[in-house]
């Protein structure tokens, strides 16, 4: 088992989380939604995984590279 | 009989150098789940197609000469579907398939010979680098360096690698040097080997950080794909020289045309979102747009927010760069510009007409773009872009902002470029604008932001585009693969029998 940090690719602000913890995802399923340049951009799991911890809050700015999630794979 | 004696000599050498470094390693390399550098060959190979040149050339020092057979790197000529390609097939039961003096001089002759004839090189790299002791010291480090054309790339030809194991010194430069490289998930790419690494800078390395194949398909973006297995690894060879040119000479081979090909192209109002703050995913409007199963992307887990593919439509093969909203919100980074530019220096090369699909907020910009010097890749971007002499076209789909407007393909950019009805085109998003221009913001007085929207907006439409004749037309995008195929069929530079000037032809190989 490896752990793997989500990282935001973008500047903006965490606009819906969508998986909960402890759920299993596959490759590409989506964690959670940000708004950034006025879009909604989704932030999808690079690889199957089960999401062991979320590290932000909807409504939470976040910066490019800030951590979001931990992946167990 | 006559000649008995040099039968059976014959037969004895041919049945030594078929054998490898014998069965106790053949048999190490199959339990590893890895076929061998012959089997590979095989598999690669139409039946019976292959000869070998070099099966008789051994490592030079006296002690060596029955312990290396091929020296370790198996090189020749053979058919994939039918068309030539030379091939170097490491083999890492013979001294790690180490490089030497003989076999570079193999690689190297097979290398020209291929150059000459027009014909692809294909290399399936699995080797520890530079042999020792035999480039220890003046004599050994000396005798190499031989070619001085051994790292030049003019892409007279495609270069494609396969990562099949450890690919360290030469198998990792000449992977550098290649225009699309697959990796098996379980083998590493480095300039050396974690071990050695260690060593050198006394720090515990993790040799998927140093050399895995998610640091070079996603961090790196040498990489396009990372497979389970060789089979995989060299199918995905086979597909991609299938959309290319033997050589630079030469047009892509045409394919027939899947029944029911136009259909896909009828779903795009249900695959864009209107709203333009929806994102979705630009591969599967690509799909739509080239000929069934035709799709085959490249770099697709690296720099997202651009996507790039090779394809086909009404069977002439195509490029196709697209911003994708999906990753990033479509807005090009660096790694997105150094990417287009490995892009339309591949399709430039190799006389393949460009699609480019627009829908971008614009670059990213930020502290960690211009740490990354974003201004000087999107300038490369835009340069290869001017210097690509193939056809090209592009199709500004929901919305195309600033500078980024124009490295999509926009106005002269591309020699044609559509607009879809929906587009919005102007300096940056009318939103973001007018807290720019106005510095007004939503949030403190929403009646003027409103109006102020609207302002910026206004004249920012695909009729205003077609208006000025930059968009040389304005399309339903149901109608965009029809377009597309009408427009290919038109600009196929009659006057050069559709082969381009190449001026990215030495363009750096990496980025």
């Amino acid at each position: 088992m490896a752990r793997e940090t989500i990282k935001a690719e973008i500047t903006g602000n965490v606009w819906k989380i969508v998986a909960q913890v402890d759920q299993d995802l596959a490759e590409q399923e989506t964690i959670l939604i940000m708004e950034s340049m006025k879009m909604e951009v989704p932030v999808l799991a690079p690889v199957k995984g089960r999401l062991k911890e979320l590290l932000v809050k909807e409504g939470q700015d976040v910066s490019e590279g800030q951590d979001l999630a931990i992946l167990e794979t | 009989m006559a000649f008995e004696k040099y039968i059976t000599e014959h037969e004895r050498r041919t049945a030594r150098a078929l054998a490898m470094g014998g069965k106790e390693r053949l048999e190490k390399q199959a339990a590893l789940g890895r076929l061998n550098a012959r089997q590979r060959i095989d598999y690669l190979f139409d039946p019976g197609s292959f000869i070998e040149i070099g099966r008789f050339a051994r490592g030079e020092p006296r002690g060596d000469w029955d312990k290396t057979p091929a020296d370790g790197k198996v090189t020749g000529y053979g058919r994939i579907n039918g068309r030539e390609a030379a091939v170097v097939s490491h083999d890492i039961t013979v001294k790690s398939a180490s490089s030497s003096p003989v076999n570079v001089r193999k690689m190297g002759h097979v290398r020209r010979t291929a150059i000459a004839n027009g014909v692809p090189l294909v290399l399936l790299n699995e080797s520890s680098g530079a042999r020792i002791p035999d480039t220890m010291g003046a004599i050994g480090t000396g005798t190499l360096g031989q070619d001085p054309t051994q790292f030049i790339r003019m892409r007279e030809i495609p270069y494609v690698a396969a990562v099949l194991g450890p690919a360290f010194g030469t198998a990792c430069w000449f992977t550098q040097l290649s225009d699309f490289v697959v990796m098996r998930k379980d083998a590493q790419l480095a300039i050396s080997s974690p071990k050695v690494t260690e060593i050198a800078i006394r720090q515990k390395i993790d040799p998927m950080e140093l050399s895995g194949w998610r640091m070079q398909t996603e961090v790196t973006g040498k990489v396009d794909y990372g497979v389970d297995t060789d089979e995989e690894a060299l199918d995905l060879l086979k597909s991609f020289l299938s959309y290319l040119p033997s050589h630079h000479n030469e047009l892509p081979p045409r394919a027939a045309v899947p029944a029911g090909a136009d259909e896909p192209a009828q779903a795009l109002l249900e695959l864009v979102p209107e709203d333009r703050a929806k994102v979705y995913d630009m591969r599967k409007v690509a799909a739509a747009l080239c000929d069934p199963g035709s799709l085959f992307a490249l770099k697709d887990r690296f720099a997202k927010a651009a996507f790039t593919a090779l394809g086909r439509i009404d069977g002439r093969a195509v490029g196709i760069l697209g911003s994708n909203p999906m990753f990033k919100a479509g807005a090009l980074d660096a790694d997105a510009c150094d990417k287009a530019c490995t892009f339309f220096v591949l399709c430039d090369s190799f006389n393949i007409p460009i699609v480019i699909l627009a829908d971008t907020p614009g670059f990213l910009i930020g502290v960690e773009g211009e740490r990354r010097k974003a201004p000087g890749k999107v300038i490369n971007m835009m340069s290869a872009l001017q210097m690509c002499t193939v056809p090209k076209f592009s199709i500004v789909m929901r919305k195309s902002y600033g500078q980024a407007y124009l490295n999509m393909g926009g106005t002269r950019n591309t020699d044609e470029m559509l607009a879809w009805y929906c587009a919005d085109v102007g300096f940056m998003d009318p939103n973001v604008g007018v807290n720019v221009v106005y510095g007004v913001k939503r949030e403190e007085d929403p009646q003027r932001f409103e109006q102020l929207v609207e302002e910026i907006r206004r004249d920012s439409s695909a009729y205003d585009l077609a208006g000025i004749f930059s968009a040389v037309a304005v399309i339903d995008p149901r109608e965009s693969r029809r377009w597309l195929a009408r427009l290919l069929e038109l600009h196929q530079r009659r006057l050069t029998k559709g082969i381009g000037k190449h001026l990215l032809s030495g363009w750096p190989t990496t980025f």
